[in-house]
């Protein structure tokens, strides 16, 4: 017990001394970390627990911080040795509590570490040196395979600020490098397939984003014989195989419509786990002959710039224009904003019938609190994700690792890069509210389709809810988080 | 202010009065039904106004298109003379009141007749609606779990054909140290999917060859809900090359632990009675042998008290049987592992 109080306080002292701004701390601070930074087994616990609290009270944008972290350890502290009284007395689960306040700590510290972190990164004083060696140290305290969620979060956050950190020295921060989709091709095919059907099974994002969008699609053209499909990034196309479903077995209205699906296809987008985009078509037009709907898959490459051209499109007359933009749901790929607007953009002058768009909700934050407050809301973000795998599968530990690590860390890096050329940049706004500006209606999500979605939920978690938003907005939640948004927009005013 | 007319009723945040049914459905209370009479006659009549241009109109949040669609045309037809509105919607105690509404204002007629037919109305439409939804969203479900095979099992063949197949003396360890770096996160990650020792018991009474779907019946376990026994019966139903193959059936998604029900092999079930069943031995090498890359993943399904008997389990490979031999033939028949992820 005492043995953990000196560690932590000793921890803390030495990141407090750390990230105090004032400059004659500042040299010495510096000094020492050079040398440690060598050393990367630097005896943190070594450093003298005594410090001056007055050379902080230059107001700087630690102290607050420092103080909460001192007053929570303080609280730990007192309650874990409460605790251990109590344990004492009365035997219980000696190691619990403990560990419990073990594990709080630890997270605490972690989010600080990352806080300042970040701060060190972009902050008022920003200093490469001062986010390495906090890096180092994050590196210490968390891995990839940590026992907590809190562990392996802050260890993917650790590894998508050292990428923005080493991008950020040797200047090579392009927005097509960290977005790229080579982070999730260095692994295995297997370990994506792996993790794919794991992020299916344990959590219903994927299937949530797909439903909302398919049967909005399926309620618009419950008239016409002909529907056409543009998909944005159709990945392995699991999407559509429950539309097919739906349209092959639709009682109302003309029999089958014939479905015409053109995906995007990127050139130089490296070894993909799923297969080329005609290996996508090739699956689909199998799975629609086995179900009989009569189908034909069409793809339209796009240019290493990835800027959509409506004039590559093939349209048929008579047909319905569907645009199908999927963009943030866990196993995909960023996508750099240029090239979504192009798509979204391009898909306005086609007058489509209608346009289904799943992104990632986001807490809109204001530019004043910059880089940081924006990392922060996407850990939050990410903690809430973890979170809800976790609830449902508490002791599939290392599924959900995999799943972690194949397809939710190159989105935290994806995400970070993001934010970080965007910081000093006003405030983006999310794709719906893109389309809204753009000239877009907002189409109705209809009870059934609202109904559906609670149903879906109702087989995961009961952490997990759906809000509707607006008229047109479908959001999926975890407990207290937004997480998903899916959205139908239209062209013109139909009436019906 | 209207939720004190009925007990059963509540006002919603937009103002909106809904029951507090199971599923909620809208009532059209008189101050709702006054501001789409305005609405209406602002936008020129029943027939010239669409639900579309009413909600707007109206601007009530919460109001869908659906709900004004229905009203609109009730709404339309009870504009139509008297005799047929009588015939319709009017009970008999009402039809007194009815008619002196009628004949006060045009927007009121027969309200009260047509709120109490439409409450019927409405509660029939939404229950039917709801267990639509059900059905269909079963069906799409279990479409998605199809396409998935089809992946899992070009996947499987791609990978799979990388690789001889290998003699059925392969050792456990070997072919996972064979594979490498990859194995131990597959393999860590899928074998919490496995069952504790608790539920061996009740797997190892059971029939190798026996129906999955009794199986189903038998678990009780899990802390997860009910509507996840019935998702697990569904996607087992949709794996029927797994039924051809004869194996045991066991989802295991049986266990307390794991919730996931989709398309997990059953065959990956077979690990876990391995320690108990010298047969099972046999067929697992065979397996392992047909894909040995994904047959890490088939390591998954290895429980703790299989792993345990790691010993016991190389000793066993080397007495053949002749049934073993028989069971082995027969997977090495089936070729490929077509259900490798289930």
């Amino acid at each position: 017990m005492a043995m953990m109080v000196d560690e932590t306080i000793s921890d803390f002292d030495c990141y407090a001394s750390l990230s105090t701004p004032t400059t004659t701390i500042t040299t010495t601070t510096t000094t020492t970390c050079s040398s440690s930074e060598e050393d990367h087994g630097c005896t943190w616990n070594e450093w003298s627990p005594v410090f001056d609290w007055d050379a902080f009270s230059g107001g700087d944008n630690f102290q607050d911080l420092i103080e909460s972290m001192i007053q929570g350890s303080g609280n730990c502290f007192h309650n874990s040795e409460e605790d251990s009284a109590e344990i004492m007395e009365e035997e219980e689960e000696s190691g619990d509590s403990n560990n419990n306040q073990s594990e709080d700590i630890n997270g605490l510290k972690l989010v600080h570490l990352l806080m300042a972190a970040a701060e060190a990164l972009t902050g008022v004083n920003k200093s490469r040196e001062l986010a390495r060696v906090i890096l180092v140290r994050l590196k210490e305290l968390a891995s990839p395979n940590g026992s907590t969620n809190m562990e392996r979060l802050a260890a993917h956050f650790t590894d998508a600020l050292q990428a923005l950190l080493d991008g950020a020295a040797s200047g090579t921060l392009h927005a097509k490098h960290m977005f790229s989709p080579n982070y999730k091709d260095e692994h295995h095919q297997g370990d994506v397939l792996a993790a794919f059907q794991l992020l299916q099974d344990m959590s219903p994002f994927v299937k949530f984003g797909h439903f909302t969008a398919n049967q909005a699609i399926f309620e618009s053209v419950t008239h016409d014989r002909r529907v056409h499909i543009v998909d944005y990034d159709i990945m392995e196309g699991i999407q559509w195989a429950s539309l097919m479903q739906a349209l092959v077995s639709r009682k109302d209205g003309p029999p089958t419509p014939h479905l015409r699906i053109t995906a995007l296809s990127r050139s130089g987008s490296g070894r993909r786990s799923f297969g080329t985009v005609q290996e996508t078509g090739r699956r689909l037009t199998a799975f629609a002959a086995s179900i009989g709907q009569p189908f034909s898959f069409h793809h339209c490459r796009l240019d290493s710039d990835e800027i959509f051209k409506p004039t590559n499109l093939k349209l048929v007359r008579g047909e319905a224009l569907i645009i199908n933009c999927m963009l943030h749901l866990p196993h995909f790929s960023y996508r750099a904003s240029d090239s979504v607007t192009s798509f979204l953009s391009g898909s306005k002058t086609l007058n489509p019938r209608l346009v289904t768009l799943v992104e990632e909700e986001l807490r809109p934050i204001g530019d004043e609190e910059g880089f940081v407050g924006r990392f922060m809301d996407t850990l939050h973000h990410y903690s809430a994700l973890y979170d809800s795998l976790e609830a449902g599968f508490p002791l599939q530990s290392r599924a959900r690792a995999l799943v972690e690590r194949v397809f939710l860390g190159p989105r935290i890096t994806g995400s970070l890069a993001r934010i970080y050329r965007a910081r000093g940049e006003e405030e983006r706004c999310s794709w719906g509210e893109w389309l809204s500006g753009v000239g877009f209606c907002e189409s109705n999500i209809s009870f059934a389709n609202h109904c559906q979605a609670k149903l879906l939920l109702g087989l995961f978690n009961d952490g997990y809810r759906v809000e509707e938003i607006g008229t047109n907005k479908l959001v999926l939640g975890w407990k207290s988080r937004r997480l998903l948004s899916a959205s139908i927009w239209t062209t013109m005013d139909i009436d019906l | 202010m209207n939720s004190h007319d009925r007990p059963m009723c509540v006002q919603g945040d937009s103002g909106l009065v809904l029951t507090t049914d199971p599923k909620p459905r809208l009532r059209w209370t008189v101050e709702l039904h006054e501001r789409f009479v305005d609405a209406v006659t602002q936008l020129g009549g029943p027939d010239k106004a669409t639900p579309k241009t009413i909600m707007r109109v109206m601007g009530v949040k919460g109001l869908t298109l659906y709900h004004l669609k229905s009203h609109l045309q009730k709404f339309r037809l009870g504009k139509q003379p008297h005799k047929e509105f009588n015939d319709h919607s009017v009970k008999d105690g009402d039809r007194a009141t009815s008619l002196e509404l009628q004949r006060n204002s045009a927007s009121s007629s027969g309200m009260i007749g047509r709120n109490m037919n439409e409450m019927q109305m409405e509660v029939q439409r939404r229950l039917h609606e709801q267990l639509e939804v059900q059905r269909h969203l079963q069906l799409r479900i279990e479409a998605q779990g199809k396409y998935m095979q089809t992946i899992l099992e070009k996947a499987c063949q791609t990978l799979g054909g990388e690789e001889n197949m290998a003699l059925p003396t392969r050792t456990f360890k070997g072919i996972g140290n064979h594979q490498g770096g990859l194995i131990p996160d597959i393999s860590a990650a899928f074998k919490e999917f496995g069952t504790p020792p608790l539920t061996f018991s009740s797997f190892q009474d059971l029939n190798i060859c026996g129906e999955h779907i009794d199986l189903h019946a038998q678990s009780s376990m899990g802390e997860r809900s009910s509507s996840f026994d019935g998702f697990m019966n569904l996607s087992n139903t949709t794996t029927d090359h797994n039924l051809s193959l004869g194996k045991k059936r066991s989802s295991p998604y049986n266990t307390s632990n794991g919730k996931s029900p989709f398309m997990w092999s059953d065959d990956f079930r077979l690990h876990e009675l391995g320690s108990n069943n010298e047969d099972d031995h046999q067929i697992i090498q065979m397996e392992r042998s047909c894909n040995p890359e994904i047959d890490s993943v088939s390591d998954i399904y290895e429980s703790k008290p299989l792993l345990q008997d790691e010993k016991k389990f190389d000793a066993k490979l080397e007495r053949p049987s002749p049934r073993r031999a028989a069971q082995v033939s027969s997977l090495s028949a089936q070729g490929g592992r077509n259900s490798v992820f289930g």
